[in-house]
């Protein structure tokens, strides 16, 4: 097993350099002086500017800023964003908000997913299931912000349950509202496959046989066809945190939320490298860490699976 | 052995006019032959959800092919002195914030929204299901790069991946017409969407690779090229074509996100649905004159449902086990 | 046993009826079902597939699949009638009264439970035991059902079990809660012939011991008449014949069961088979030497036109760490000839590397060292394009799986034409008629040629099959697993056709089975195989009438029925 984990370990580096090095290289294309967006429409002096790239290593060719970059990376200095200030410090304040937020909707997504796939596969073509099937397509056909201006309007400022926007300091009441929005569509994703996987062992045939033993229909589907059932969903759900913290641009957006969404828009916006490339950088690490985890959770949920 | 046979266990044989013997394996001659994509058009066709996706976006094809027939409106013909004004003759929804008709804007901007569905989902295929087909197929060095190089792309949010990629655009190129701006989108988006019809077409080529009518074409003499086109391709193609036609309505939403965060379609150049909703963002947080947003939002819906509704359709049509 | 004429019947089926509902038709599956089982009996049902007798057992215990549903006639059990009862009563019944053996070992055990707690959940659904109770009694349930050292493969998981262990463990939980009745589901049908025998030894064993009455599902004939004592005979949903066991196999009545005994191999008389096979092999030599000139373009026209030396192949496995190399050894040093205008069987159970050799022979697969020799020329130096296309014309291969071995998206014309289009030979309209003949070859009519593969049967996909192999006149046919697949019958229809078309073309065929019942009425010469070795090579009378290895022996015996003397 740790043979195979460290294969896994191994393998992740080509896509961390590959994907540092797609941003990196975006990020170059961008035309534009940031030097210049530093100091607005004051001018700069000749050996201001020559310090100042010097420092964010401007003066250096393309590959080698992508490599002092990573050297940085490997001991989680990003380096300074336009603004002096470290990017490690910004990154550290937004991001544990993200991870809250994203945690809250996948827990969101999860439960109510999972419960409402399966009451739906396990009445097929039932009344809840049409509901839920058009729920679920809904969903997924509606741009999720304007689920979040109808909910922010509704739930924020109509009936005032929840504060309509969250703003610096988000508690976790704050980011109910925030996180069920984040986590629709993906609720919408984890009901269709959790229905189609359950519909997919009411007709297996060691469920028949659990069956035949004389097991009542609770003990069937409880032992025989969830259980079997969730694997898929739980590979999706690993997969989906990263998708999550990306989805929270939108969500952070409307709701006001200081994380790394924000954080990241905004400095697309502005074109702060650094910035940017960190950010995403970390976002990938998530994902990369998010499936080698998958993987372990799913060798551990289905005895077939051994990593050798 | 009991000698006499116990009751109801006596010798029996049914009589030859009650179950009258058939020839063994006799060919059925009444089975007019069709292909399996016949069959699947067949069994297609006998969908509800196939016939209510098909009316919705035929009602979208015609607004982007003659939308003189829904409105008489000029979309781009504001004023501002007409600001929300409400319904009128020829005005079914009224006016917008900047004065422009809600209704004639709703049917010209399915044009740019379907056409980034469109050309996303194209470009996606190909990528995809060539990279896919390859990686699969020879397998090697060849499945290791492939693999890697989208394991790289993948790993990167879509969302995040085409922000950046369009602010890079948008900072190169500002001055964008129609179709430049719909290009720029779709770039954005193809470029970090395809891993997932690589890899799906990758594990439908391994699956199909070692069926007998593969080694059997070996055997025959078939090139290599010719076995992967002639027959693992084809039989491979079920699962990519669902998946396109439910990513093609995922792709028009992901552009109205786009435009929802400023950078996806060119404000001026460009009516599009994802434009006119992000435009009404104010109006909703106001709480006033919702069907501004609601309009253009309710048509980007039904298009995006007829084409996931489509998918879902035809996974139905193409699944071997429904059709037992 | 004596017959105690005032027992009563522990199962009676009344003449069911079952359907399949379509939307508003119901499509009739089982058309009229009768049927008695005394306690302690063996009662058989056979049939071919499609002919309702899964169906029938199924309907028993309310486990119809989908929208079946008993549309007539009535179910008794212990002179209770059960079918048409709410779900509480017959829930009563399973596991408890009703056993089931299914029939896939492979799928009927759910992968993420330890074997041990599914058996042990039949315990305690049905009230036997609880707690370190039903553990130690699991334990005894699987030793009953000869599994060995059972406390240890109790923990296991089910992808820990070989196919019999599998099965065995499947009787241990049917018979858990010592139910009066066992329904066994064509329970060996997915084992190895030695691996049968063993578990329906096993299971007359525990029949004696233990005292259940057994319903039988197979589409054995001959395995049935050797384990029932009463047969039910079905045919198109409809019961056709039943009575006592060996009368109805000495003395069939009904022209279906004359046909089935008949074609069954492992019954079909051994004179007769033998005296039709040298005829057949006679007529092969005379036309193979005719054609000798004309085939020319390949090889030196020995009469030794396969030969294969030495042949090994390894395959990788993944280590335990990643420079650890393992290899499993598919074929292992393997010889053997095949004689021009002759059928060498290749015979083997599962995992004993006779389909590994049959790629190598058709250069599918590149063996790890040994030489294959067509006709005197090794097939690893054919280099240029023309001199592989030269070779894939001599040697053309029929496989397994009718399901699978044809293109769905192809019609059957492009199917059997291919072989013409890729060797660029004719034009369209000679291609046409070439395959015109081709299907008439294999008795299909010229009307399939627009056909696809899904609207023809499984006998009929290996016409077509066959029909391919031959479109471009090769030589050697290799037949791996061609016809097991198929229905008795049809397997019968296949092996004539097989044959005469060797008498007429003077083919030579490689033929890759696990049945040796088969093997009688098709092949001159054996090759068992077992683990990648050869074990005994010699002739078709030699191996069945004085096999000189154990294995062979032992293959010899497990064949179901072929010691029924019939009438």
């Amino acid at each position: 097993m740790w043979w195979y984990v460290g294969k896994r370990i191994l393998q992740t580096i080509p896509v961390i350099l590959g994907a540092t090095f797609l941003i990196y290289a975006l990020v170059f294309l961008r035309p534009g002086d940031p030097i210049v967006g530093l100091f607005g429409d004051k001018p700069v002096s000749d050996a201001v500017r020559a310090q100042l790239e010097a420092q964010y290593n401007l003066d250096k060719p393309f590959v080698v800023q992508w490599l002092l970059f990573l050297k940085g990376a490997l001991t989680l200095d990003f380096g300074l964003s336009y603004s002096g200030r470290p990017v490690i410090d910004i990154i550290a304040q937004t991001f544990p908000v993200t991870i809250k937020l994203a945690l809250m909707a996948l827990v969101v997504e999860m439960v109510l997913g999972v419960v409402a796939g399966t009451i739906a596969g396990l009445r097929r073509g039932g009344l809840f299931d049409s509901t839920m099937l058009v729920t679920s397509l809904l969903v997924i056909a509606v741009p999720i912000f304007v689920f979040g201006f109808l909910f922010q309007l509704l739930f924020g400022v109509k009936l005032g349950w929840f504060p309509p926007t969250v703003g610096g300091d988000a508690s976790f009441r704050d980011l109910i509202m925030p996180a069920f929005v984040l986590g629709l569509v993906s609720f919408a994703y984890v009901l269709r496959l959790t229905r189609t996987s359950v519909i997919e062992n009411l007709t297996a045939d060691h469920v028949r046989t659990a069956r035949a033993k004389g097991l009542g229909e609770g003990t069937v589907v409880r032992r025989h066809i969830l259980r079997n059932s969730l694997i898929p969903v739980v590979t999706f759900l690993g997969a989906d945190l990263g998708a999550l913290m990306a989805g929270a641009v939108v969500t952070e957006g409307i709701f006001n939320v200081h994380g790394v969404g924000n954080l990241a828009y905004t400095a697309i916006l502005k074109g702060e490298s650094p910035t940017i490339v960190s950010v995403i950088t970390v976002m990938v690490l998530v994902y990369v860490v998010m499936s080698l985890l998958v993987d372990l959770l799913y060798a551990a949920l289905d005895p077939r699976i051994r990593y050798a | 052995m009991p000698d006499t046979p116990r009751p109801g266990q006596e010798r029996f044989v049914a009589s030859l006019e009650e179950t009258p013997l058939r020839e063994v394996d006799a060919v059925n001659t009444d089975i007019v032959p069709e292909s399996q994509w016949k069959e699947a058009w067949k069994r297609l066709r006998t969908r509800g959800l196939f016939w209510i996706s098909a009316v919705l976006l035929f009602g979208v094809l015609l607004m982007i092919a003659v939308p003189g027939l829904f409105t008489s409106k000029d979309p781009t013909m504001c004023d501002i002195t007409m600001s929300l004004a409400g319904a009128s003759e020829g005005s079914p929804f009224g006016y917008n914030l900047q004065g422009c008709d809600v209704w004639s804007r709703t049917v010209y901007g399915a044009r740019a929204s379907v056409a980034v569905g469109v050309f996303t989902v194209i470009i996606v295929a190909l990528i995809g299901s060539v990279t896919g087909a390859i990686a699969g197929f020879y397998g090697g060095w060849l499945d290791s790069v492939f693999s890697r190089v989208s394991d790289i792309f993948f790993s990167i949010p879509l969302l995040l991946a085409a922000i950046v990629m369009l602010s890079v655009v948008n900072n190169l190129f500002p001055e964008r017409n129609f179709w430049t701006g719909v290009l720029s989108v779709v770039l954005a988006l193809a470029l970090f969407a395809w891993p997932q019809i690589t890899r799906q077409m990758r594990g439908a080529v391994l699956s199909v690779k070692n069926l007998e009518f593969v080694d059997a074409a070996k055997a025959i003499g078939a090139s290599p090229r010719r076995n992967l086109l002639k027959h693992v391709v084809p039989n491979s193609l079920a699962p990519v074509i669902v998946t396109s036609m439910i990513s093609l309505g995922v792709f028009i939403v992901a552009e109205a996100t786009l435009s929802f965060l400023g950078i996806g379609l060119p404000r001026q150049e460009v009516v599009s649905w994802g434009n006119d909703i992000s435009d009404a963002q104010v109006l909703v947080r106001a709480g006033d004159d919702l069907h501004v947003m609601f309009i253009p939002a309710t048509a980007l819906a039904f298009t995006v449902l007829a084409f996931i509704l489509l998918g879902d359709a035809v996974r139905d049509a193409l699944d071997p086990k429904v059709k037992k | 046993m004596t017959a105690d004429m005032h027992e009563k019947p522990l199962l009676e089926i009344k003449d069911l009826q079952v359907g399949f509902r379509n939307g508003k038709d119901i499509n009739p599956a089982v058309t009229g079902v009768n049927l008695t089982l005394y306690p302690g009996q063996v009662v058989a049902i056979v049939g071919e597939s499609g002919s309702g007798k899964s169906t029938t057992a199924h309907a028993i215990i309310d486990l119809l699949p989908g929208t079946g549903e008993v549309t007539g006639g009535e179910i008794l059990f212990d002179g209770e009638k059960i079918s048409g009862r709410d779900r509480k009563h017959i829930l009563a019944l399973r596991g408890s009264s009703i056993g089931l053996v299914p029939q896939d070992p492979m799928t009927n055990l759910n992968p993420l439970w330890r074997v041990g707690t599914q058996i042990k959940e039949a315990l305690t659904v049905n009230g036997i035991a609880k707690g370190k109770e039903a553990d130690r009694r699991v334990v005894e349930l699987l030793t009953e059902a000869g599994l060995p050292d059972a406390e240890a493969r109790a923990r296991q998981y089910p992808h820990e079990f070989s196919g019999g262990m599998r099965q065995r463990a499947l009787i241990a939980m049917g018979l858990a809660a010592r139910p009066k009745l066992l329904i066994a589901d064509e329970p060996t049908s997915a084992l190895d012939v030695t691996v049968q025998k063993q578990i329906l030894d096993h299971l007359d064993t525990m029949i004696r011991d233990i005292g259940f009455a057994v319903l039988l599902i197979t589409h054995d004939l001959g395995l049935a008449a050797e384990r029932a004592d009463h047969l039910v005979v079905m045919y198109r949903g409809n019961v056709v014949e039943s009575g006592p066991a060996l009368e109805i196999l000495q003395n069939p009545i009904h022209p279906y069961t004359k046909r089935l005994v008949s074609s069954a191999p492992s019954l079909a008389s051994q004179r007769l088979t033998s005296e039709l096979r040298a005829e057949v092999r006679e007529q092969a030599a005379e036309v193979a030497q005719e054609h000798l000139p004309t085939q020319g373009e390949f090889g030196e026209g020995l009469d030794l036109i396969v030969e294969v030396e030495k042949l090994t192949k390894h395959f990788e496995l993944p280590g335990s760490r990643p420079w650890a190399k393992k290899y499993s050894v598919a074929a292992d040093n393997v010889s053997f000839g095949l004689r021009r205008g002759t059928t060498t069987a290749i015979v083997g159970e599962s995992g004993s590397g006779k389909s590994t050799v049959a790629r190598m022979v058709l250069d599918l697969l590149e063996p790890t060292s040994g030489i294959v020799r067509f006709d005197g020329v090794d097939i690893r130096t054919l280099k240029s394009k023309e001199e592989q296309l030269a070779f894939r014309r001599q040697i053309q291969p029929v496989f397994q799986n009718p399901y699978a071995s044809l293109d769905p998206l192809s019609s059957i014309f492009d199917s059997i034409a291919e072989p013409l289009v890729v060797h660029k030979i004719g034009e369209r309209d000679s291609q046409e008629r070439r395959v015109r003949e081709l299907l008439d070859k294999v008795s299909l009519p010229s009307s399939v040629m627009t056909r696809y593969p899904h609207e023809l049967s499984g006998g009929q996909r290996q016409r077509v099959a066959i029909a391919r192999a031959l479109a471009l006149e090769p030589s050697v046919v290799i037949c791996d697993e061609a016809v097991s697949a198929l229905d008795v019958l049809v397997q019968a229809q296949i092996l004539t056709l097989l044959n005469d078309l060797q008498s007429e073309m003077g083919l030579s065929y490689l033929f890759i089975t696990h049945d040796l019942a088969v093997v009688r009425q098709i092949a001159d010469d054996v090759v068992v195989m077992q683990a990648g070795k050869v074990v005994e090579h010699a002739s078709v009378s030699q191996v069945f009438d004085s096999p000189s290895e154990d294995y062979t022996r032992a293959l010899l015996d497990a064949i179901p029925g072929g010691s029924i003397a019939l009438g």
